[in-house]
């Protein structure tokens, strides 16, 4: 065993500080994270929570949120194998049930009822925590509805029905029958989101509160794949007959990285309506669905960190985009995505793994270049 | 024996066929005749339409085992290229050229092989010049679209659709042809390197029979000789379509949507579909993409606004017609049926539904290529083994199966809006028809088409009754698939795995 190796596993169980050597690259991200708002406002000379420190801010809450959503996907279509297309319905039913409740039912809580601890009101706090639960909710029933109807069928078949209900979701939302809830093509706008977490008035604990967010759901799929039902669910993506064989149902395990993957991307939701302070139709339009598969293949499928990256490359381009092509700047994203998906199938992050050793070979072949001789 | 043998081969549909006599005698004691005949009626116009996106759909699945999810886009730019042709042709008038000279070049492969395979190139240089010759032909295909009007030419039929009017004063001069020849010649000649990077310039170890390159020679002549006669007739031609007898361009509306559906299909195949035969889930993934760039790609062209294609004269004349031959006579907007006023343009889609499904059943039953895709669907590797050219088979249903649904997509336009979420509707409504009907069976498409369409059609009654919006209804047709999947995972008439 090479001393490299043996360092990294007395790491696992040894001091901090080679843990902290272990996770550097992700330490240093996390940290590059929390200081941006400070480190930007210096570079620019604008506050922490005006001007263009505000605005970049606003474009990385957002990435925030399209991660966690990309990543949600991945687990589906990356570590399960799942090719669903109606995952924007989990979305959008997790910002819908947020906006919702928020609009129709937690103003008429708060108006009556004050629940004090230590002399402060937190029924804004846990009115916004009721809307993160009944978006998980809302989620895992649409999922287990999702997985009841195809739980007999899989592949192509199965991304059929999804999209089949994720259309039947998206046209309920814009039903024009429950106007006064929904309001139909408008969708919810103005949710009266609690003052101390208003997205424009408070945009920097926002942005924390969304950074928190974004780790707290990266560690968390990071643990489900890791742990034995997540190599179960990489073992039905390789070959479902043998895991059958096994012992294990794959129906069953299916069904479960559906509905954990439809929790993800309900959460994802009730922080996004929260953002926006609304819900609108295009939340559960199919071609977010297709965003996340850009963000997916744009980063690489079965790495996590990929989709992560990729909703991020695609939230930073889509905002230069706007600017360059107009309004019809997805379509540069679509023709790109066709693009990756016949040339460069594996993604940034997948690439990079399968020729990680390539280029550290090409890198050491050209160092010994310019080492002197020795004798 | 013999009846015994018939209900078992046929259980399904009697047992179907059974449910439907029972609902329409329920429905129309309880609903009245003549609401009830109106309802079936539009039901079976949406069935008709349902099919024309199954058929397709079903057909390819079956042979292939590829889903298409840009089946409802195909409909989709059918239904705006008959717009297009039927309102104001410019726009295709305008682009025919370049698409005949791009397939020129495409088309040269054969041509150009026995020349370049002979070729002395070191075998670590043959992949680098293909990437090379493939570069240079991409951006020599960009310049030669740089600066062509794209908006401007597809907004022609915009204007002539919301001015009403002579339409005829709407034609916009075009590029003039002194600055226009370059287009196609610099198109086909990016074409042309395309073909010869696939040609493998080097590699002998190609084989093109020499019969092949005499037919592509033949097809690369033909293509030439339309570039030159689309490349001359640009102006001309909208004109002398606009001023021809209107039945006469719908009809040909018609044929020119399904063959731009059927062109597209054929190129979707060869480039997109057939690199991708060794990764299915990745086919599925860039079909998808596929229909949001076109979905996109005609928001860029024709804005995000539903437009309203004219019905063509034989079904405009004011009044109602006071049965079926008087109407062929008259060509009145609305037909007597059974003492209901009925349109007569969905009669048509009706017709052209039911048309399409016999003669498809037809070609399945009856000729050498009918043949093929059975047995294929059957056993695609005996086929294959057999020495049948299955790659050419696949991407001719392919474009069949495109074809068809383009085809019900400009039928459709004269009634429906022309909008891009035409698409999604249609994928999902095709997609709930070939669930209930099984994947791979034609018939299994038309029995689920009927059935989603008479559910649509009496959905919608239901809803107006209980005032509620159509929406419910269409997002309640999943329920019908719910059941059906639940009860039968194959659908009603699949392939049981």
């Amino acid at each position: 065993m090479s001393e490299k190796a043996e360092k990294r596993v007395n790491g696992k169980t040894g001091a901090p500080l080679s843990w902290i050597k272990q996770h550097w690259g992700e330490l240093v991200v996390v940290a590059g994270l929390i200081l941006f708002p400070y480190v930007f406002s210096l570079l620019s000379g604008t506050s922490v929570s005006q001007g263009a420190t505000k605005f970049w801010q606003g474009q990385l809450i957002v990435m925030f949120i399209m991660a966690v959503y990309a990543m949600s996907y991945d687990l589906l279509l990356g570590y399960t194998g799942i090719l669903s297309f109606g995952h924007a319905a989990f979305f959008g039913g997790g910002a819908y049930a947020m906006a919702l409740f928020l609009t129709h039912v937690a103003p008429k809580v708060t108006g009556s009822y004050r629940i004090m601890v230590g002399g402060i009101n937190i029924a804004d706090l846990l009115m916004v925590l009721v809307g993160f639960l009944l978006a998980v909710l809302v989620a895992v029933l649409l999922g287990l509805l999702f997985s009841a109807v195809s739980s007999r069928v899989k592949g192509a078949y199965f991304a059929m029905i999804t999209l089949a209900m994720g259309q039947a979701i998206h046209i309920l939302s814009k039903a024009t029958d429950f106007v006064e809830w929904t309001g139909a093509d408008e969708g919810l706008h103005g949710v009266p989101v609690p003052v101390w977490l208003n997205p424009t008035q408070f945009r920097l604990r926002f942005y924390f509160v969304a950074l928190a967010f974004m780790l707290i759901m990266y560690l968390v799929t990071r643990r489900i794949v890791n742990s034995p039902t997540g190599r179960i669910f990489v073992a039905i993506r390789e070959n479902e007959s043998r895991v059958r064989m096994i012992g294990y149902n794959p129906a069953v395990y299916r069904s479960i990285a559906f509905v954990t993957a439809a929790v993800i991307a309900g959460l994802a939701g009730g922080l996004y309506a929260l953002w926006t302070m609304s819900a609108t139709p295009s939340m559960t339009s199919s071609a977010l669905t297709i965003n996340a598969l850009i963000m997916g293949i744009l980063g690489g499928i079965g790495t996590l960190i990929g989709p992560m990256l990729g909703a991020v490359l695609m939230e930073f381009l889509g905002h230069f985009f706007y600017q360059w092509f107009g309004a019809r700047w997805p379509l540069v994203f679509g023709v790109l995505f066709v693009l990756l998906v016949l040339f460069l199938p594996y993604g940034i992050v997948g690439t990079w793994r399968l020729r990680r050793l390539e280029l550290r070979q090409g890198w050491q072949r050209f160092l010994r270049l310019l080492k002197p001789e020795k004798e | 024996m013999k009846i015994k043998a018939f209900w078992r081969e046929n259980n399904t549909l009697l047992v179907v066929a059974l449910i439907l006599l029972v609902l329409s005698v329920f429905g129309s004691s309880s609903m009245g005749l003549e609401p009830f005949v109106r309802t079936t009626l539009s039901g079976f116009t949406l069935s008709a339409l349902y099919f024309m996106v199954a058929a397709g759909l079903t057909l390819v699945f079956g042979l292939m085992d590829v889903l298409n999810f840009s089946q409802g886009s195909m409909l989709m730019i059918g239904a705006y290229a008959g717009w297009q042709f039927y309102t104001n042709p410019t726009f295709l008038f305008g682009l025919a050229p370049l698409a005949f000279a791009l397939m020129a070049g495409l088309a040269m492969m054969a041509v150009l092989h026995p020349v370049v395979s002979n070729w002395r190139i070191p075998e670590q240089w043959q992949s680098r010049l293909r990437a090379l010759i493939i570069v240079i032909a991409v951006v020599i295909g960009v310049l030669a679209v740089v600066g062509l009007d794209f908006r401007g030419l597809a907004s022609t039929a915009m204007v002539a659709t919301m001015v009403a009017g002579n339409p005829l004063a709407e034609a916009t001069p075009q590029e003039p042809l002194a600055s226009f020849w370059i287009r196609p010649v610099l198109l086909l000649l990016s074409g042309a390197l395309i073909a010869l990077a696939q040609a493998r310039p080097g590699d002998p170890t190609v084989v093109v029979h020499k019969d092949q390159t005499r037919r592509s020679g033949m097809v690369v002549a033909g293509l030439l000789l339309l570039v030159v006669v689309a490349t001359l007739v640009r102006e001309s031609g909208p004109l002398a379509v606009l001023t021809m007898n209107g039945n006469l361009r719908f009809v040909l509306a018609l044929i020119v949507g399904a063959l731009v559906g059927a062109g597209l299909g054929a190129v979707i195949e060869t480039t997109l579909i057939s690199p991708l035969y060794v990764r299915p889930l990745y086919q599925v993934i860039i079909t998808m993409g596929l229909a949001f760039v076109i979905s996109e790609l005609i928001q860029l062209l024709w804005d995000p606004l539903p437009y309203a294609m004219s019905r063509p004269p034989a079904f405009s004349q004011p009044g109602k017609a006071e049965n079926i031959w008087a109407f062929f006579r008259g060509g009145n907007t609305t037909v007597d049926i059974l003492g209901v006023t009925f349109p007569s343009y969905r009669l048509f889609i009706i017709v052209l539904g039911v048309l399409m499904f016999l003669g498809l059943t037809l070609v399945l039953k009856y000729t050498r290529l009918g043949m093929i895709i059975r047995a294929g669907v059957q056993d695609r590797e005996m086929v294959e083994a057999l020495g049948i050219n299955v790659k050419r088979v696949f991407t001719l249903v392919f474009a069949l199966g495109t074809g068809l649904a383009a085809l019900g997509g400009i039928g459709a336009a004269p009634f429906v809006p022309v909008e891009p979420v035409m698409g999604d509707r249609y994928l999902m409504q095709g997609f709930i028809t070939v669930v209930i009907g099984g994947m791979g069976s034609t018939t299994g498409a038309a029995v689920g088409a009927l059935l989603l369409g008479l559910a649509r059609a009496f959905g919608d009654y239901l809803a107006l009754k209980f005032s509620l919006s159509p929406a419910i209804s269409e997002a309640s047709t999943v329920i019908i698939m719910a059941i059906v999947l639940l009860a039968r995972p194959a659908g009603l008439l699949g392939r049981r795995e």
